[in-house]
């Protein structure tokens, strides 16, 4: 594990205040915050901000780990030294434990709250909830299906060192469910401290981005391009969707826009959403001469004017 | 149970959270909970005692997020709830530019 340097991450020098530390913290926390930020990998800018202003913010923490850095650089290959934190007593405020999953192995080891609780005797606590974000295919949540997911947690090994550690969970995803909706997996969390229940795991649900599809809810809409004979004949057409392929009657008259409902066929549910297939009428190119004479004959035989209507 | 085994789990609004379990999974206290609701920032079905009070998926989301704001910047409860409420129709904006077919 590389030992991190918390001053360089806030941008900050060794001897600032704690009032230079908030600022640098609020200063690249508004830069980086996952929600509003358009910088790449904000999410992961954010969880090492989160981390350095953690240890950097509480005074019993940071005095321990400057004691320690004095002896690394940034990047450097790091163990914790035996008993390093001898002398100091941790609150364990500033992080809080439901983000310990997205703590990097080097805070983990200096500061996993589960192995320093881990040390004191005749005490009792639940673990701590954890949580993370599962991507699934839309079909998933039109059948169900069993999804492996790889996720980093911190770990206790027998000597009471904390590290993260990945394991992988297979994962029921049930039929129906939306958009941002959790999944509880009870016991799945962090570790019980003497003897007390493991923590929950909390699945935050988000559909992988498909261009195909737009999910607003239950109900879904899916662009199906048509030919112009097909929007102003009608046809039955065939086209794929999240449940399977279905043919459609496509109305004689269509126009780019129209809407057919097909009631039911959204995400599963009681009740269940609607698909709504959007047309979207594409013109075969005027590439060939067969094709320009096709459109020449339109042209002469149809009185057709679509700016009509404008005045022009 | 072997880590092979599959897991299947509750969905959030199929069952919903009590005041406890809903404060445990954003690692705060209870009343920190009970302070926000009576704000006027957070609600959930709210009848009778906090014992009986029980929360949604959409909940857990929106505590997180407050959590989120009100650590980060030290900000005030009614502050954090206005930049959270920002972020969802930020969103819902960017949702229906995506619908017009104008990528946000």
């Amino acid at each position: 594990m590389e030992f991190r340097d918390y001053y360089q991450t806030l941008g900050v020098e060794k001897t600032a205040t704690a009032d230079e530390i908030k600022k640098a913290y609020r200063k690249l926390a508004r830069k980086y915050h996952p929600d509003v930020s358009k910088e790449p990998d904000a999410e992961g800018r954010m969880k090492d901000l989160n981390e350095a202003n953690a240890v950097l913010s509480d005074v019993e923490k940071r005095a321990a780990y400057d004691q320690l850095g004095k002896r690394y650089r940034a990047g450097q290959e790091f163990q914790p030294p035996p008993d390093w934190d001898a002398g100091f007593e941790f609150s364990g405020g500033g992080f809080s434990g439901a983000d310990m999953g997205d703590s990097s192995d080097f805070f983990a080891s200096l500061f996993g709250r589960a192995g320093r609780a881990g040390k004191a005797g005749g005490f009792r606590m639940q673990g701590e909830d954890h949580h993370a974000k599962v991507l699934i295919d839309l079909a998933d949540t039109y059948r169900g299906a069993a999804r492996e997911i790889s996720l980093r947690a911190p770990w206790v090994d027998e000597q009471g060192h904390v590290a993260m550690r990945e394991h992988t969970l297979k994962v029921q995803i049930p039929a129906g469910v939306k958009e941002g909706q959790h999944i509880r997996l009870a016991g799945q969390g962090g570790p019980g401290v003497g003897g007390a229940a493991a923590g929950d795991l909390y699945l935050e649900i988000h559909f992988r981005p498909d261009p195909r599809y737009r999910v607003d809810g239950r109900n879904v809409y899916e662009t199906v391009p048509v030919t112009p004979w097909e929007a102003a004949l009608g046809a039955a057409i065939e086209t794929p969707t999240p449940s399977g392929a279905v043919t459609v009657q496509v109305p004689a008259g269509s126009q780019t826009g129209r809407k057919l409902r097909l009631k039911g066929r959204g995400i599963p549910g009681t009740p269940p959403g609607d698909l709504y297939l959007v047309l979207e009428v594409v013109l075969p190119p005027a590439d060939t001469d067969a094709a320009r004479q096709v459109y020449e004959t339109m042209a002469r035989e149809l009185a057709f004017d679509p700016r009509r209507k404008m005045g022009a | 149970m072997t880590r092979d085994d599959i897991l299947s789990g509750d969905v959030l609004d199929e069952i919903t959270l009590s005041l406890d379990e809903l404060a445990r999974a954003c690692a705060i206290e209870p009343q920190w909970i009970v302070e926000r609701i009576e704000a006027g920032v957070l609600c959930g079905s709210l009848e009778g005692e906090p014992s009986c009070w029980t929360f949604v998926s959409a909940d857990l989301a929106r505590v997180r997020q407050l959590v989120a704001i009100e650590r980060d910047f030290d900000a005030n409860p009614e502050l954090a709830a206005l930049v959270v409420d920002l972020i969802d129709e930020v969103r819902a904006l960017r949702a229906q530019l995506k619908a017009a077919g104008l990528q946000a």
